[in-house]
Order: structure tokens, then sequence, then C-alpha cells
């Protein structure tokens, strides 16, 4: 593959990657240099495997089942390095999240990461398995017990 | 009477995991039958539906500004070009190359 049919490829996740790097931390400065690093991480990586494959950018469906697939691997560096940064950063981001996402910013990164994976982007659980890195007992466990916090903080707030 | 009950249970236990779609593909379609047969279990699938849309509004949307845009792909272009070296074929691939490099420089 061409670096530019590579960057024609990827170029598109950009805004994708941003909404997952802010559900870890929610800074836009952060969050972008959070994107960088993962978008880095992968290419050094999976550089010659990247380089050795031929791809088929005219065909749609094919260069679309390519790009979820790195997607997938940048998510996944995404997650290594943005948890780190989330538990130091935990104090300037109980400043920085925004007040209407108190309760999702008050689970645990992994939970925020997972949920959203499942919610907002609707990866099934066998690609969070797969991006996460977690058997899938222990995938399950993080959506039942965010969903299971985030409804109770709503019931919490409706009693209240 | 009590083995309509513990069937009920059980397929109740089965709705957010049907709606998650962590269900096995037999399992699904055991589901699917069983609510096919019993139409008052849809208003508790709905209400499992309404609670997941809840949970989605709790998950924030970043806003996605025109010059984070531009920054983010501006510096997917340079890593892409800086880490990621091109073997040439032939005369005229290596002249590319090094064309597109002079011009990302």
């Amino acid at each position: 593959m061409k670096r530019k049919e590579l960057h024609s490829l990827l170029s598109p996740l950009s805004e994708k990657l941003y909404r997952f790097a802010y559900t870890l931390i929610p800074d836009d400065l952060q969050a972008e240099q959070l994107v960088i690093d993962s978008f880095n991480a992968f290419l050094l990586r999976e550089r010659k495997k990247l380089m050795a494959r031929e791809v088929d950018l005219v065909s749609k469906n094919g260069s679309q089942i390519l790009r979820r697939q790195y997607f997938k691997g940048i998510l996944q560096h995404m997650l290594e390095i943005g948890v780190r940064r989330s538990i130091q950063l935990s104090e300037q981001i109980k400043v920085s999240r925004p007040q209407e996402y108190v309760p999702y910013y008050s689970l645990e990164p992994k939970v925020r990461f997972v949920m959203s994976l499942r919610y907002d982007a609707q990866f099934s659980v066998e690609e969070i398995e797969e991006i996460v890195q977690m058997p899938r007992y222990e995938v399950i466990e993080k959506i039942h017990n965010g969903r299971f916090l985030l409804l109770s903080d709503l019931n919490r707030g409706v009693n209240v | 009477m009590i083995e309509m009950n513990s069937n009920y249970k059980m397929f109740e236990r089965k709705i957010v995991p049907y709606l998650d779609g962590s269900l096995s593909s037999q399992e699904v379609s055991e589901f699917e039958a069983f609510v096919m047969t019993h139409p008052d279990f849809e208003q508790q699938i709905k209400n499992k539906q309404q609670e997941i849309q809840l949970i989605k509004q709790m998950i924030p949307v970043a806003v996605f500004s025109k010059e984070t845009k531009e920054s983010i792909e501006s510096e997917m272009h340079a890593s892409i070009f800086n880490l990621i070296k091109e073997e040439p074929k032939g005369l005229f691939d290596s002249v590319r190359i090094r064309w597109e490099e002079w011009r990302n420089r």
C-alpha cells in the first residue's frame, strides 16, 4: 500500500477517534494528543504489514472492511495509553469534565471506554473483546457494571 | 404453570444480553421464538430499549471542531510520511517517492 492510499484510508477516522479519546480524557488538547499518540503507536507496530498489503481502494466494501480493522487496531492502543493517562490526569478531569456527564466520568476509564464501544460505536461484544483484549465474561461484566452505575445515578437523581 | 414461569424468568434475564448482542446465534433464535409466542413480553423488551436509550444519552459526544479536524488530519499525514518508508518499484516509483517526500518536508 502506498502512503497516500493509507492516508486516504485512515484520515476519515479522525472524528470517531477523537470521540473515543474524549471519553477517556474530556479535554480538547489532551484528547487530540491522545488520538495522535495512539495513531503513531499503531503505525509503528503495524508499518511492515501496512506497506506489504495490496489494497483495492476502488472497492468501497473492501476499503470499509480494512478501515474498520485499522480503526480497531488504533483503539487498542488508545485504550492502553488513554487509561494510563486518564488515571494520571484524574484530578484535572474532575475539573474539566462537562457537568452534564458527571455520572459517566465517575466510572472507571476502562468501563467508560467499553460503554462507548458498545453504545456509541455499536461494536459487538466479540469486537469489543478483540479491542480491549479481555475475555468475554469481563467485557460483559464491564458493560453490566457501567449500565448499572449509570442507571442507579439516574434513579438517585429522580428520587432526590 | 411453574414451568411456564421459569421459562418466562429465564427469557426475562436474556433481554439485555439479547439487546447487547451478547447471546449466541442459537440463543437468539430461541429468544425470538419465545417472543413470537408471548406478545406481552414485547413490552418488557421496549422498556429495556428505553433504558438503553437513556444510557446512550449519558455518554458524551465530543464537539469536533474544524480546527481540531485539521490539526489531527495534518498530524496523521505527517506521521504516515515520517514513520513509513515506501519501497520503490522501479525508477519512476523512486522519483515519485522522492517527490512526495520533498513536498511533505
